[in-house]
């Protein structure tokens, strides 16, 4: 009788989990670090002025280096592991997406073997996928496969204010390590 | 567990519904054979292959001739650690049982309930989406980046 009441309390758990998972799945989540707050709707900060050199250098090696390689307005980083369907649809959907946009990169890492990336960052689950500045800031995270209209609304504000005014760092030359 | 054939998604899916079956009746009845047979299955698909995995074969030979084809593929990476991690459960669940510890073997059977019926439920996997915590839980994940 344990048994069954067990059994049926466990789905009972399982319906609700699979429930918030389901409606968290590619829902956007601002990150409140200081200076992307309200993501800058006026564009007169693009890149968050103050905390220029320290949020790039807050970010594990592997997020520094494949923001470095190819600076561009947003990059999104995308944490997958081998064991992670989704993270192929993620995958997919994000490559399209940057294809498309101006200022827009995409970078898939796979952490499988790199626990500690995930740890630094806070990331549970994959795939998560965080996008950054120019700066490094980190402007919003989406965990499971993000939605392809939402994200492009939320990213919008930052590919266009940052086209604009073209204030590029003035080290934005490319960080030789 | 690299460079394997991609699998038709529906195939798991119907034997996460199996599974979940199968174990709540364990559960129910406390008939812990039935949990060793179960755990063979899990390590059938976690060590051997998806395709020789019974639920698979029972799949391909009963369900998927009724269904239309689909070109629709998924890795079989994560579904093999999937299995990995249900045989686990399922392989403590039964040690529980056997041995008369049955408060574990509810336990374990349960979780490993949980896990399927979200499969089964949700196409969610649990093991493959948390694989980074489920590392970050193991002695080894001390290991810098």
């Amino acid at each position: 009788m344990t048994g069954l009441i067990v059994a049926g309390v466990t789905i009972v758990a399982a319906v609700v989990v699979g429930l918030v998972v389901r409606s968290r799945n590619g829902r956007i989540r601002r990150s409140g670090g200081g200076t992307v707050a309200g993501s800058a709707p006026d564009g007169a900060r693009p890149d968050g002025g103050s905390a220029d050199g320290g949020a790039l250098a807050g970010l594990p090696a592997d997020v520094r280096d494949a923001l470095a390689e190819e600076p561009a307005d947003v990059t999104l980083v995308q944490l997958s592991t081998t064991f992670c369907a989704p993270c192929r649809h993620a995958r997919a959907l994000l490559t399209h997406i940057a294809e498309g946009a101006d200022g827009l990169r995409h970078v898939d890492l796979d952490v499988t073997d790199k626990p500690g990336i995930a740890r630094d960052l806070g990331v549970l689950r994959t795939p998560t996928t965080i996008a950054y500045a120019r700066s490094g800031a980190e402007l919003l995270r989406v965990s499971g496969v993000p939605k392809r209209e939402e994200l492009l609304t939320a990213l919008e504000p930052r590919l266009a204010g940052a086209e604009r005014p073209a204030t590029e760092p003035p080290d934005g030359g490319r960080p030789t390590e | 567990m690299s460079a394997q054939p991609a699998v038709d998604p529906r195939g798991p899916r119907f034997a996460a519904i199996v599974t979940t079956v199968v174990l709540v009746v364990v559960l129910a009845t406390g008939w812990w054979p039935l949990l060793a047979a179960q755990t063979v299955v899990f390590a059938i698909g976690a060590f051997v292959g998806l395709k020789p995995a019974p639920y698979s074969v029972l799949y391909r030979l009963l369900v998927a001739p009724r269904l239309q084809p689909t070109d629709e593929r998924e890795d079989a990476a994560p579904l093999r650690f999937a299995q990995v991690v249900g045989f686990a459960f399922a392989l403590v669940g039964t040690i529980g049982y056997a041995f008369g510890v049955t408060a574990l073997g509810i336990v374990a059977t349960a979780l490993a309930l949980f896990a399927a019926f979200l499969n089964a439920a949700f196409g969610f996997c649990l093991g493959c989406e948390m694989y980074l915590l489920l590392q970050r839980l193991s002695p080894r994940a001390g290991s810098a980046s």
